[in-house]
């Protein structure tokens, strides 16, 4: 008895018994042997499935079948909100990771004047030298806002539609969860320039903080690094933007629209 | 064992009787894992669930109200992959004619005469001003309970909360407005409200006096909230008598 595992659909065997040519015969190792470890047959009986539903008729929708065009037409644009507002975070994300080859939070001083921090003297680079700069910062800052918006608009067309009941609360808690992200996304990347607009929104930041009762200074400590704000500020609000938030707010749009995929649209009835 | 034993025909085990058939009769093993504790319970829930659909297929009294969704996939995603080039297209073409403004560099030592957040922030912003309502007790001396800005960082607390809990608030089948006037009147006092509130805390740049805009934040959103429910309820009589038309053309009434 030999310890080698045995084949036990003989695939090597039909293998054989076909006439195959070289490249068949090369394709065909290489696909039994990452199937028989990763099983990618699952995932192909999946892509066949995307693939003639898409290319048969569709079956009608809900609003066809039951002939409610009149109804409710004025609705339809409006579904459309959620994956505007992904499709604005991926754009984000792209323009993002691009500015971050070249933005670097820093407070100190640039240069001989004096006057101008680091941040600030990156992004006047960014906007004045750079070329096509100014560009990437228009594009992250437009994808940034335009995201905020379509998330608003479409909690408010989920509200009016009624599409959070029975069985989609838990993503609409998890879409107010999302919601509130984003806004920590764009008050996070609101004080990056470190200009006057940022830094008073900072010191607003730091008092809101404060005014937790009994956890107060604490929040500020971890948040802000300090009670007033310095270069542990700037750096934690990159951190927080660059990389705690991304993470957090990818893994959570995934689920989001995870869970719509298993539940399906809710169509106003 | 007993006579009724050999009177009985032999103990059928292919699955035809009231005995499990012999490759699925469960191992002593098996029954202990599933007579204890959750795993027991899991097993048992699912076994009602998967009843529970094989049951709803039987009976296949498909109505129009059991549609609880459509599918993503194709419906929606043809649609948004096919606006989606057009959107990104937008972005590129606003970002492109219209890009941000550098402000005057960051300077401690100089408070401008207006502090702002981003727009998205306003309505935050403006409910940390709620100070004048901010109660006081007479226990206390007219010294307040809270801080002011501990009270506005309350309030936003309590927002964010009421609309989490929207949908234990709001159960029911109705979806469209039209249906629950209340619940649409509600969305449109809160719209209107994060507008005003929004406008309050911007009051530096809006020409008006500020006793009488903090009056007004808090006035124009019942209104409009009181106005949204009179139309709904009013357009709900023609609406419902439009969707049950069909109905009395079936089965008209006495």
């Amino acid at each position: 008895m030999s310890l080698e595992r045995k084949d036990d659909h003989d695939h090597g065997g039909w293998m054989k018994s076909r006439d195959l040519s070289p490249v068949e015969k090369g394709y065909l190792t290489v696909l039994i042997w990452l199937d028989r470890r990763l099983r990618i047959v699952d995932y192909l009986e999946l892509m066949e499935d995307l693939y003639y539903k898409a290319n048969l008729q569709m079956p009608k929708s809900h609003t066809e079948q039951y002939n409610l065009d009149n109804k409710f037409w004025y609705w339809y644009p409006l579904y459309a909100l959620g994956s505007f507002s992904t499709l604005a975070y991926v754009v984000a994300a792209i323009s993002g990771a691009l500015l971050g080859f070249y933005y670097s939070p820093s407070t100190a001083a640039a240069g001989a004047e004096g006057e101008l921090t680091v941040a600030y003297a990156s992004i006047t680079f960014i906007m004045t030298e750079l070329n096509f700069g100014y560009l990437l910062r228009s594009l992250h800052r437009w994808s940034a806002q335009v995201m905020v918006a379509a998330v608003f608009l479409h909690m408010l067309r989920v509200y009016f539609t009624g599409a959070y009941k029975e069985p989609r609360e838990l993503n609409w808690i998890l879409g107010i969860v999302l919601i509130s992200l984003t806004m920590v996304f764009g008050y996070t990347g609101y004080l990056l320039p470190w200009d006057q607009l940022a830094f008073w929104a900072g010191q607003i930041g730091v008092e809101m903080s404060l005014s937790i009762p009994l956890a107060g200074e604490w929040v500020a400590q971890l948040i802000f690094g300090g009670f007033s704000l310095s270069q542990s500020t700037l750096q934690r609000m990159y951190i927080l933007h660059v990389f705690f938030l991304p993470f957090i707010t990818t893994a959570l749009i995934a689920i989001h629209i995870g869970i719509v995929w298993m539940q399906g649209i809710a169509e106003p009835h | 064992m007993a006579p009724s034993d050999e009177t009985d025909e032999e103990v059928r085990a292919d699955g035809t009787g009231i005995v499990p058939p012999d490759d699925e009769t469960p191992t002593w093993g098996e029954r202990k894992t599933r007579s204890q504790g959750l795993s027991r319970l899991t097993y048992e829930y699912f076994e009602r669930s998967r009843r529970e659909d094989q049951d709803m297929r039987m009976e296949s009294s498909y109505v129009e109200r059991d549609v609880l969704g459509f599918p993503t996939w194709p419906h929606e995603m043809i649609r948004n992959l096919a606006i989606t080039s057009f959107f990104v297209g937008m972005m590129i073409f606003l970002s492109a004619t219209l890009p941000p403004h550098i402000g005057p560099p960051a300077n401690p030592s100089q408070t401008p005469a207006v502090i702002l957040p981003d727009w998205y922030l306003y309505w935050s912003f403006g409910l940390l001003k709620l100070g004048p309502l901010n109660p006081d007790l007479a226990i206390l001396g007219g010294s307040k309970l809270m801080a002011d800005r501990t009270y506005g960082v309350l309030a936003n607390v309590v927002i964010v909360g009421f609309i989490a809990i929207v949908p234990f608030l709001n159960k029911g089948s109705a979806r469209r407005p039209v249906e629950q006037p209340f619940w649409a009147a509600v969305g449109v006092f809160g719209v209107v409200f994060s507008f005003t509130i929004a406008a309050l805390s911007v009051k530096n740049l809006i020409p008006m006096d500020p006793n009488l805009l903090f009056d007004l934040t808090f006035l124009v959103p019942p209104v409009a909230g009181f106005i949204a429910y009179a139309v709904l309820r009013t357009m709900r009589e023609g609406y419902m008598f439009e969707l049950n038309r069909r109905y009395y053309r079936l089965r008209p009434p006495k």
